[in-house]
Formats: structure tokens, sequence, C-alpha cells
């Protein structure tokens, strides 16, 4: 059964007939210029957006699933955070726990793993842009929900940190999970398994990297040319 | 919590006690089983009544701020600011203004709810959640001067009477004079909404950090909201119509709690009721005590620095 499966999802105004279907233990990139609809659909497959057509989780219809059973089964994390209030760093993620009636398990864990251990009880209003991001990387992590869909998880990120973030992808992945990631890194979609690609709202390509991000596609869809060369390739040591 | 409930249970003694008679712990003891008759009608007749709304108003006051300060993910909101207060209060003086209030004295009360209902949803559509601190206290600004005018109408309006007028002036001027326990019943009421108050503490924590996040998370925004802004709109009219416009409750109290115990609203939910009492409480001695200072004078005296204080520090 498809973890995610869409059928004409529409956003008035942003998103447009989107039919796709998502496996499980599949990782998957969503890319496309600014203004392309990467964000929407996101939220929209998360049901924090109203929009209209299907959406499954796991074959059920997201408007038959209560509320507090979505927070253990999908985690989203927003492109743009701001945190009024002094939580602490450990606080923020053990609210990745509220479905699971706050019990704590796995927070020290996400901590540890997004290299928050030592920030654990900073206000997050002070946290630089970066170290934000990964609080809410680690809340997303805490969840221990099967589907990840994370919005830009790596723009604000440094190179170690982003890296770290699509290993842990994969991680999620072979234990099972399905993430669902918008990037712009063109170079980094080639390290997922699949890539849907939107432009203007509407899909125009899903399918494996090398297949889909053609040269054409890129001039058409992103406006740039390829040229391969000698680059900098950068990897967990 | 045991340094705030301490605080409040000495501000209590000390209400009971200090007046024009003043009253030691034995006497008050004595008072209150009627074992010391003096002292027994100053307390039963003035004091404890005043002393009861006093907490009433504070607790209602300062839940309804951190409510609003959740739901609108900005500390300085509150209920004085937004105008919800102004919109409790002139619904009040429309009340008593156009002789209704005559009627019954259950009708103050409910149109003061009325008032502060407008004021919330027009608060709601000029500034939505997570609205920049500009923008709330620019619809604050709107509101409280559009709901001012309304008042001022009245006032002109209805001059016949100087006894109207001198209840009116008590609406805008917020005090606890001549309080009874007509009061205390009208006002009680907050002790069911701070009651339905204490579960949602947990889901405004996530609430505070964002309404998609919280929702993704698992809580139900929708009507997890819509229960904040009854519960703070009703405790903010219930307030307002046994005490008048009482500024600054809402936006010192629970900001100098969460400087003490940081912003988990588990703890400040209850915190918010027991020390905003205990801040009504002390403002009122200090203003009988200062020599007939009212209430609402006392906390705009003292909420007015702090608040221009924070909005310095906010960035």
């Amino acid at each position: 059964m498809n973890a995610l499966t869409l059928k004409n999802l529409t956003v008035p105004g942003r998103l447009r007939d989107v039919s796709l279907s998502l496996g499980p233990g599949r990782l998957i990139g969503l890319v496309g210029p600014n203004g392309s609809g990467k964000s929407t659909l996101l939220q929209a497959v998360a049901g924090l957006l109203p929009s209209t057509g299907e959406v499954l989780w796991n074959g059920r219809p997201l408007a038959e699933i209560p509320i507090l059973d979505r927070g253990r089964q999908l985690a989203w994390v927003p492109q743009e955070v701001h945190f009024e209030f002094g939580f602490s760093v450990r606080a923020v993620v053990a609210q990745g726990r509220y479905a699971h009636g706050d019990d704590d398990v796995g927070v020290e864990y996400a901590l540890a793993r997004m290299d928050l251990t030592s920030l654990a009880d900073r206000p997050v209003n002070r946290l630089s842009g970066g170290e934000r991001h990964r609080v809410l990387l680690a809340r997303a992590l805490a969840t221990d929900a099967p589907i990840q869909a994370w919005d830009e998880p790596l723009a604000a990120l440094d190179a170690r940190h982003a890296l770290q973030t699509i290993a842990l992808a994969h991680e999620r992945r072979e234990a099972g999970g399905t993430v669902v990631l918008s990037l712009h890194d063109l170079r980094l979609a080639h390290r997922l398994d699949e890539v849907v690609v939107l432009h203007d709202g509407t899909l125009v390509a899903h399918g494996a990297p090398q297949a889909v991000l053609t040269p054409e596609l890129l001039l058409t869809v992103f406006g740039v040319a390829v040229r391969s060369g000698p680059g900098l390739i950068l990897e967990l040591p | 919590m045991p340094v705030t409930l301490a605080g409040f249970v000495a501000l209590v003694i000390l209400s009971l006690g200090v007046g024009d008679l003043w009253l030691g712990p034995v006497r008050i003891w004595d008072g209150l089983w009627r074992n010391d008759e003096l002292a027994s009608v100053v307390i039963y007749k003035l004091r404890l009544p005043r002393m009861l709304v006093a907490c009433l108003v504070g607790a209602s006051l300062s839940s309804a701020g951190l409510v609003m300060q959740a739901y609108f993910r900005n500390s300085l909101a509150s209920p004085g600011l937004l105008g919800v207060s102004s919109g409790g209060a002139a619904g009040a003086v429309v009340a008593i203004g156009a002789g209704w209030a005559m009627h019954s004295l259950l009708v103050v009360p409910a149109m003061a709810v009325v008032g502060a209902f407008v004021a919330t949803g027009a608060v709601l559509v000029l500034a939505r959640s997570g609205a920049s601190t500009e923008r709330l206290l620019l619809a604050g600004v709107a509101l409280n001067a559009l709901l001012g005018a309304v008042t001022s109408y009245v006032l002109s309006n209805f001059t016949l009477s100087y006894e109207r007028n001198a209840q009116i002036i008590f609406w805008l001027m917020g005090g606890l004079e001549d309080r009874t326990w007509e009061h205390v019943l009208i006002a009680s009421p907050a002790v069911i909404g701070a009651a339905l108050l204490w579960p949602l503490g947990r889901p405004m924590d996530l609430l505070s950090l964002g309404a998609a996040e919280a929702q993704s998370l698992g809580v139900n925004v929708r009507g997890l909201r819509r229960r904040m802004l009854i519960l703070a709109t009703v405790l903010t009219a219930l307030a307002t119509a046994v005490a008048g416009t009482v500024g600054f409750v809402g936006l010192v109290v629970p900001h100098l709690l969460r400087l003490l115990v940081g912003p988990d609203h588990r703890r400040l939910v209850p915190l918010s009721l027991v020390g905003g009492a205990a801040f009504v409480l002390a403002c009122d001695l200090i203003g009988h005590t200062a020599g007939n200072l009212r209430l609402g004078i006392v906390t705009s005296l003292i909420g007015g620095p702090f608040f221009l204080w924070l909005l310095r520090k906010k960035p």
C-alpha cells in the first residue's frame, strides 16, 4: 500500500490537480523554482491547508483520521520558524511526544541526533536560524512518525548538518518510513530515491532523479543550463 | 508555587486587616467566627466581599491575558491593550446609560459580556493570530478609541442623572469601592472559567509556538482556539462587570511569572490565577493605604511603565 496518495489535490491559486503515489520506504525530493507550490503541497499533504481533491495516508482518507492520530503518523517541519516564547530546546523537542501522551520517549536520542544535547537547556528564541531548524527536525524525529514531510530542511543548515540530515532521512527510509523533503540543491536531489518536480503549481515530472532531472527539464523549468566539470563534492567523513 | 501561595495568603490576611479599623490576625479570626461583633461586621459587610471580588478580578484578568498571549503568539497581547476590557466597559455603560441596569442585577454583566465579545470579534478581524506587535497594538488603539467614543456618547447624552454618571465614571476608572456580595456572585462564574482553563495548559504550549505546527503535532487547533477565545473574553467581561476597566493586570502578571518559572503553560495557568489575585489584592492595598487611589489607577501606574519597558526590550 502507498504511504501517501494524492488525487487531484488542489489549493486555489497555489496548486492545481496534483495526483501522486508515494511508496513506503522511499526518500522523495520535492523540487521546483520559488513559488512553484512545494510548501503548499507539503502543507496540504499534512492536512494543514484547506484543499480539494483527496489525500490518503496509508490508504486512509485524511479527513477520517482524528487529529491526535495524525500527530503520530506524519511529522511536518515548517520552512520558517519564529519562537515568541523562550521554551528550552528540550521542551520544544519533547512537544513531538504530545500525541503519545507526553511520554518523552526518544527525546534525548532526537536531541543527540541533531547535535543539540549541549544546547538542550537553551531558550529557543536565543538560537541562530540554523539551530532553530535543527530543533524542528529533532522534534519531527521525536514523533517517530512513519511519514516525514520536511519543508526545505537544508536551506538554513551548514554543510555538515545538511549532510547529516540527508543521512538521517536515509535512515528513516531504511526503517521503512517515507521521507518527503523539498530542496533547492539539485545536486543533493540526486542522492534521493525519487524526485517530484513542480512548476507553477502543477506536477511536471516524477521519477528517479537521473531520469527526471534532464538538461531539457532543467532549462524549461528552472531556466538553467547544465555543464559537468570539476566541482566540489562534499560527504560525511 | 509555594512562594506565590504564601504571598497570596499574606495578602488575604492583610486585606482583611487593613483599613480605617485595623484588625490583627486574632481579631480577623474571631471576626470570621463571629466571636468579635465589630470585627465580624467589618469583615462580612465590607472587607471579605471586596477581597473576594479583588481575587476573582485579578485571577480572571491575569489568566485572560495569559490565554490571549498564547493565542496571538505575542507576549504584548492582553485584555486591556486589545480593547476587550473597553468592550466590556462600553457594554456595561450602555446598559447603565439606557437605564436597563435597573431591571435586573444581571443586565450589566450580560451587556459586559456582549460588549467584550464584540471587541474580541473586531480584534480577530483586524489582527489574525501570529500578527505582528504593530498590527496587534494598532488594532487595540483603534478599538479602544472607538469604544471610548461609544462611552463618551452615552455620557454626553445621559447627563440627566448624577447617579448614573457616577456609576459610569466608576466603570471607566476601575475600582473595588463598595463591592458587595452581589458583586462576588456576579464574578463567581470566573471560578468555572478557571477550572475549564486548567486542562488547556499543555496544548497552549504547542499553540504558542505556531498554529500549524501545533496541529501537525496532534492538537485540535480550531477547537482549542475557540475555547481559549471564549474563556478569555468571558473572564475579562466578568472582571470588567464588577470592577470596571482595570488595566495591565493581564500583561504584567503573566510576564512576571514567565520570568520566574519559564513559559510552560501547565505551570503558568494555575500560577496566573493565584498570581493575578495576589497582584490585584496588593494594588488595592497600596491604593487604599496611599489615600484612596482607585484600583485602576494603581494598576496603570505600575503597568504603564512596565509595558513601555517591555516594548523597549522587544526586538
